[in-house]
This record gives structure tokens, C-alpha cells and sequence, in this order.
């Protein structure tokens, strides 16, 4: 229905406009608030509010802005009772919880997603939302077609036929039905009867290493949240040292009493599973996290973990004795370091093969390098003529030369003119030709490329700079020179 | 953790005036100092000092060298025309020539990088007095966590030295830095592009300017490299003759090692050679 028909049968009818990102924003809160049941959590990407094609979702489900999860609760129950009687009670506790805060929810548990997905849209009787074990070819013989998330011309065609109950596709020879609606009315058939399997995306990977610990009373004291930390951590550390495996990432996750979730992570350069260590780092971070009005779960995972490497580090090399990867603190170090100042700060100089000068040294994070000596060996035949520091950007300089190939007699950088009493060069660096552009282009065939001509210059004050010419010289149509000077280091 | 009174921040106080006023205090707290230094040094496994190599500088430093559970500055000079020192190019090289003779280890290199003009510190340059690849570089936005990550390298034991880059004087983080040095043995080096108020509670302070270097006779090329270096400050050392001593350094690329250049040579034939030819 438009919205103008609608105003035209009812003229007071209020409007808002529909805000698919906060509603997005509200399911995900919710999904993270039900990690507290399962790890498990999907959300449902058929669920109206936030499939992209609002028409399908109107005629699929006829309940514009239904959005869903889905929990796969699988060994979880056990928690709130045995059997039968858990599942009866998870399901009556999230619905519970739900309405207290003012949410309005249809749960229903089956076997398959597919199963449960119908139940809770299209369950007439609210007995009817808890489906037994293996009960759900019965259930959903009454439910309408629609729960069977078909596509719409599918639907259509199935409502046109006079097929309006699941039940009565269940007698269908399979053959045709697939003929003539290709094999989705079919596949859904069994995924929701248990068939064929579904497999749940979970919105987070559940970590295979995790720990939790809830309180009676809700805590908010930051000595509480870091004596819960440091007994989750050390029960973390046996499960990984079990496992034999080091975490690279600790996540700590907070639930708070108005169903919020705040989370912080902390990473490690290698495996690692030091309770000491790991307690440090998370010390840093804890100062972050908000108990709001108290914390009566938290949850501290590993969701990512590396085979342990072990404390025994490889002999060191004759050659590079300073390479005991991390055995010294070092990478200890790192860690605190890229924790508080972001990894991108903290880096290790890497040697290239490159004749450019400013490609020759790569920064690369600590994390993923380990360092490897004697790497610029290979460099250190010009490292007389090299400067110690060098300009991130060249900067253009004013240059006053007798003659036009040789080096400047001034130059004149930030607005200080520096008379040039010694110099070196030309040392000519053409660039890398085999090497495409940074816009992806190659240079034309035939054409030379460019080159860059650097001298090393002393003023008569004794300081020592590395000058180039951006090619050689030659004058323009109007008579000026083409190349211009640039200063790109200085020389201790 | 060594007590340290309060009056070993004082300026440095002459020897003579200082043993006038109150002699016995001073020596006792220069011999507990020392007794303290050997001990931190002792635990930390490490040696007290190393050389540089030139022995007239050796000779007036303490234990023969450059102590290495302490703060070390080294500032930029201004030129010997008297303008402000354009780079601070020959305070890395000095820098690098110290790191190389320090031992095995990594070394946390922490700067504040200054903007658009930003030079950093060129490895392949870096590389003639030490591997390069035991660098871990640190860029801090702010001075405190730039202190900060000192303070935690210097407490790091697989560090062996700590450099510093950054403008600012602050008096406490100095100090703080001071005391971590000194409990671990191991170096910290502050860097300076500009001259900055000195820090009371550094070891050393050298000033260092780029000099003119020497050409082959008849020609224009730059020689190996020159620096005019000063002792500004020595605590715990030899108190020289001049007020600070200065020498004129040169560093030989093919022997890796720097050598005081010898006074005559200072006006070489070379260098009336060039006055004449350029000017």
C-alpha cells in the first residue's frame, strides 16, 4: 500500500521516516547482548529491516521490518535445565528479558533454522513456538508457504496454484518441482525439515578459547573488573597451554546490567600466553572500559591463536647474534608500545632493492617482520654518500650555477642562501622504468626515463647537504631551464 | 632503587669552588654515587662505560668512556659563521658512531616527527656504524608518551639503547630518565636539532657542528667527514684545562673510525689551495 492510500483511508495517520541504520545499530546491540546465551549468533539476513530490497521483504513476509536472529543454542541449554525443560526455559528467559526492556519478540525453537524461522513468524498459537525434537514436519504442515523464505515469484506462483500450506508441498513429487521452480522450494523444504544442513554465519566467529565468569551482584569497581580480569586470564592461559597453542588476540568483553556490551582487545606480536605478561597489556586498556551501572558478565576470548612457538628459541646464527626473536623483552616491549601508541608507530626499518633513495627503506610494522641482521650489508657500500636524514618530500631549492652541468656554486633553501664551497656528483639515479607508476600506468615504449642527477655539497660553514636535478639540463621553448633542484637529505 | 638527595640535580658546581665551601660532603656523595653506579651496573651485567675510541676524550670522561647507565645529550651547534645550524645531520652521525661501539641488542629510536618538513632518520646512512635492523623506531604525537617509551625501553632488558629526538626540556622526565638509566645500565641519548635549556641531571652534553672538511688538493669534492665537537658538560669526570673542551673530529669510512685531526693540519696547504681557488 502507498503511503498516499493509506493517508486517504486513515487522514490522522502519523508517519516517520524509517531509519534503517539505527535500526541496523539496534539489532546488532541486540545480537551482542544475546552472546550471553550462545556465541553463536546470527543475524538473520532475511529479516525485513535489513534485507536491501524492501519489496521482497513485504512480499516474503507480508510484516514490514521484522528483523531476526538466529542462535544456534546447540550445548548450551544445559545451563538452565535438563532437557527438554532447558530449552522450554532459555526460550522463556530471552523472551522475559526481552519485554522488560521493552521489546516486543516472537522466539521459537526447532531443530533446523528453517524450522524455527517460520514458527516465529507465522506459529498461530503460542504453544505452538516450542517445536520437539524431530517435531517440525508436523509443525510447519499448517504454516502458510511464505515460511519457507521462497523469492516472490516463486511465492506467487505456489498462492496462484492453490499450494498455501508447507503441508501441502510435502506430497509433491520432488522431480517436477524442481523443473518448474528450479531446486529452491525444494532446498528450503529440507533445510527446514532437517534434510539437508544449514549452515549459521555467526555475526562473530566464536572463539575457540574463551572464559566467563558473572557475578551474583553486578560489580563496577575497576579493582573488581581487574581481579575478574586477572582470574579469567589465568583460566584462559591453562585452556591455551592445553591446547598448546599462544593467543595473539584477547578480547574482553563486559555485560552490563542495562544489557549493554562494551569490549576491549589486546593484541600480542607473537603466541602468547603469559598470564603475567598478558595482565600487563591489559592493565593499559581496562582504564577504557565503562562498567556503566555495573557488570554482571564478562567474557574474556581468544579469537585468534597461533601454534606456541615455545620458550626455546632457535640457537643464534654466527653471523646475527643479536636476533633471539624476542627471547630479551624486546617484543614484550613492542607490544606495550604498539598498544599505546597504535602499530603503525611502532616499526622496524627494512632494506629494498631499489636504487631510489627513498625506496630503499621500508617501514614495516613490528608484528609482522622479524627482524633479520645483516639485511642492509648489502647497502652499506654507499653509505658514505648517503645522508643521514632524509626529507620525506624533496623540497624545491633556488640554485645559482656558472655553468649549466656543474654542481650549484648557490643555493638557497627557506629563504637562506648557502654559498657552495665543496661538491660531489654527479651520481646519476634513473628511475626504476621495469616498476609500474603509482597510477598503475608503464612508461612509453622508447622514451628515456627519468633521472635524477645528485650531488653531495659542503657550505662554506662546513654543513653537508644532498642536492639533485630532476634531469639533466636543457632549455626550454622560452628559454628557461627544464630542471629544477631539489634538497632531499642532509649529510652528517 | 638508589636514593638519590636532592642536590645531586644541582648545576654542575665547579670542583674548586665546590671543595672550599664543603669539602667532605661533596667527595662523600660523588663516593657514594659512585658506589651506587657500580652496583647498578653490576646487577644490570653490563660494562660501565664505553670508550669512544679517541683517547683524548677518553681520558677525561669517567671510567674511561661513556658511562652507560646514564642520560646523554647531544645538541646541534650553531655554524661557526654564528647562524643557527640548518640541520642537525652531524648529531646523528655522532649518535650512530656511539650506538656502534655500544653492544649487541636492539636499540628504541623514539622521535616526534615535526610536521611536513619531516626528515627522518636514513637507514643506509645509519648503516656505517651500526645494522640498521636493530632498530625498533617509535613515533610519539605527544612528549609524554615520547618519555614514556623511553622510560619502558630503558627498563626493557633486551634494549641497549635508548634515543630520543624531541624538543623538549623537561626537567622531570630528565630526571626520570636519569634514574632508569642509571638503575638498568643501559644508555639513553637525547637528540637535539636546536640548542635547548640544558638538562641538569645529563652525564654528558656534547655540542656537535659539521666542519669544513679537507679536499684532495686540487679539486672541489667533499672530504671524509669533519664535526667540531664539544664537552659541555661532565659530571664524574676529569675536569679538563679549557672550559669546554673542543676537538676537531674526523671520521675515516674505510678504517670506521674517528680520529682527533691534529691542530697543524688545521691550515692545510689544501685549505689555502680552495681559499684561493673559490674565493
Amino acid at each position: 500500500m502507498r503511503l498516499a492510500d493509506a493517508r486517504a483511508l486513515l487522514p490522522d495517520l502519523v508517519t516517520e521516516a524509517g531509519e534503517p541504520q539505527a535500526d541496523l545499530r539496534l539489532v546488532e546491540a541486540i545480537a551482542g547482548w544475546c552472546d550471553r546465551y550462545t556465541p553463536w549468533v546470527a543475524i538473520d539476513p532475511m529479516g525485513g529491516a535489513l534485507a536491501d530490497d524492501i519489496e521482497q521483504t513485504c512480499s516474503t513476509g507480508g510484516f514490514g521490518g521484522d528483523a531476526g536472529l538466529l542462535l544456534d543454542v546447540t550445548g548450551c541449554t544445559h545451563l538452565f535445565g535438563d532437557g527438554e525443560s532447558g530449552e522450554r526455559a532459555l526460550l522463556a528467559d530471552l523472551v522475559t528479558r526481552l519485554a522488560r526492556r521493552d521489546l516486543t519478540c516472537r522466539a521459537a525453537m526447532a531443530d533446523t533454522a528453517g524450522a524455527a524461522w517460520a514458527l516465529a513468524r507465522f506459529a498461530e498459537r503460542q504453544a505452538d513456538l516450542f517445536c520437539p525434537a524431530r517435531g517440525q514436519r508436523d509443525a510447519l504442515a499448517s504454516l502458510p508457504v511464505e515460511g519457507l523464505r521462497l523469492e516472490a515469484p516463486i511465492l506467487e506462483t505456489f498462492l496462484k496454484l492453490g499450494l498455501r500450506r508447507i503441508g501441502d508441498l510435502y506430497p509433491m513429487p520432488r522431480a517436477p518441482l524442481v523443473r518448474r521452480f528450479g531446486e529452491q522450494p525444494v532446498r528450503r523444504i529440507d533445510q527446514a525439515l532437517g534434510r539437508l544442513d544449514e549452515p549459521i554465519e555467526p555475526r562473530r566467529l566464536p572463539p575457540a578459547f574463551r572464559t566467563r565468569l558473572a557475578f551474583a551482584e553486578p560489580i563496577g569497581r575497576a579493582e573488581d573488573i581487574a581481579a575478574a580480569t586477572s582470574r579469567l586470564l589465568a583460566a584462559l592461559c591453562r585452556q591455551l597451554e592445553q591446547a598448546g597453542v599462544g593467543a595473539r588476540l584477547l578480547e574482553i568483553a563486559l555485560y552490563r546490567v542495562d544489557g549493554s556490551v562494551d569490549r576491549t582487545s589486546i593484541g600480542t606480536s607473537r603466541p602468547n600466553r603469559d598470564n603475567p605478561k598478558l595482565m600487563k597489556l591489559f592493565e593499559e586498556k581496562l582504564g577504557e572500559l565503562d562498567p556503566g551501572f555495573g557488570v554482571e558478565l564478562m567474557i574474556l576470548a581468544a579469537p585468534e591463536v597461533e601454534a606456541w612457538s615455545g620458550t626455546q628459541d632457535a640457537l643464534p646464527d654466527q653471523d646475527s647474534p643479536t636476533v633471539a626473536a624476542g627471547a630479551d623483552g624486546t617484543l614484550d616491549l613492542a607490544d606495550r608500545l604498539v598498544l599505546r601508541l597504535g602499530a603503525e608507530n611502532v616499526v622496524r626499518l627494512l632494506s629494498r632493492d631499489s636504487h631510489l633513495p627513498e625506496r630503499v627503506q621500508v617501514v614495516t610494522a613490528i608484528a609482522s617482520t622479524p627482524a633479520t641482521a645483516g639485511a642492509w650489508r648489502r647497502i652499506a657500500s654507499l653509505k658514505g654518500a648517503r645522508p643521514t636524514r632524509l626529507l620525506q618530500r624533496p623540497e624545491p631549492v633556488e640554485v645559482t650555477a656558472f655553468v649549466p652541468d656543474d654542481p650549484p656554486s648557490v643555493f638557497r633553501w627557506r629563504r637562506h642562501a648557502h654559498r657552495i664551497v665543496r661538491a660531489d656528483g654527479p651520481e646519476r639515479i634513473a628511475d626504476e622504468w621495469w616498476r609500474p607508476r603509482p597510477d598503475g600506468s608503464r612508461p612509453p615504449a622508447g622514451t628515456l626515463p627519468p633521472v635524477r642527477d645528485y650531488y653531495r655539497v659542503e657550505d662554506d660553514d662546513g654543513g653537508r647537504f644532498w642536492l639533485f636535478r630532476d634531469g639533466p639540463y636543457q632549455l626550454a621553448a622560452n628559454g628557461l631551464p627544464t630542471a629544477r633542484w631539489f634538497l632531499h637529505g642532509f649529510c652528517a | 632503587m638508589p636514593v638519590i638527595s636532592p642536590s645531586a640535580f644541582a648545576p654542575p658546581v665547579s670542583g674548586a669552588a665546590n671543595d672550599r665551601v664543603a669539602p667532605v660532603p661533596a667527595s662523600l656523595r660523588e663516593k657514594v654515587r659512585r658506589l651506587e653506579r657500580s652496583n647498578s651496573v653490576r646487577r644490570s651485567g653490563r660494562a660501565a662505560s664505553v670508550p669512544l675510541g679517541i683517547s683524548a676524550i677518553d681520558a677525561l670522561l669517567p671510567e674511561g668512556g661513556l658511562l652507560t647507565g646514564a642520560l646523554h645529550e647531544i645538541e646541534a651547534g650553531p655554524a661557526p659563521s654564528g647562524r643557527v645550524s640548518p640541520h642537525d645531520g652531524p648529531v646523528l652521525g655522532f649518535a650512530g658512531h656511539l650506538l656502534g661501539r655500544l653492544g649487541p641488542g636492539t636499540i628504541l629510536w623514539c622521535r616526534r616527527p615535526t610536521g611536513t618538513f619531516d626528515a627522518v632518520p636514513y637507514a643506509p646512512a645509519l648503516s656505517s656504524w651500526f645494522d640498521p635492523a636493530r632498530l625498533l623506531m617509535v613515533t610519539a604525537r605527544r612528549d609524554e608518551d615520547l618519555f614514556w617509551a623511553m622510560e619502558e625501553g630503558l627498563r626493557c632488558p633486551g634494549i641497549s639503547a635508548v634515543v630520543g629526538e624531541t624538543r623538549a626540556a623537561d626537567p622531570t622526565a630528565g630526571r626520570r630518565l636519569s634514574l632508569a638509566a642509571e638503575k638498568n645500565g643501559v644508555p639513553a641519548l637525547l637528540l637535539r636539532a636546536q640548542p635547548a635549556p640544558p638538562q641538569s641531571v645529563c652525564t654528558t652534553r656534547w655540542r656537535i657542528t659539521s666542519a669544513p672538511s679537507c679536499s684532495t688538493p686540487g679539486l672541489r669534492d667533499v672530504g671524509a667527514l669533519r664535526w667540531r665537537l664539544e664537552l659541555r658538560r661532565n659530571r664524574f669526570g676529569t675536569p679538563s684545562a679549557d672550559e669546554t673542551p673542543s676537538w676537531l673530529l674526523e671520521w675515516n669510512d674505510e678504517t670506521h673510525c674517528l680520529a682527533v685531526v691534529p691542530q697543524t693540519l688545521h691550515g692545510s696547504p689544501g685549505a689555502h689551495f680552495e681559499e684561493r681557488l673559490v674565493g
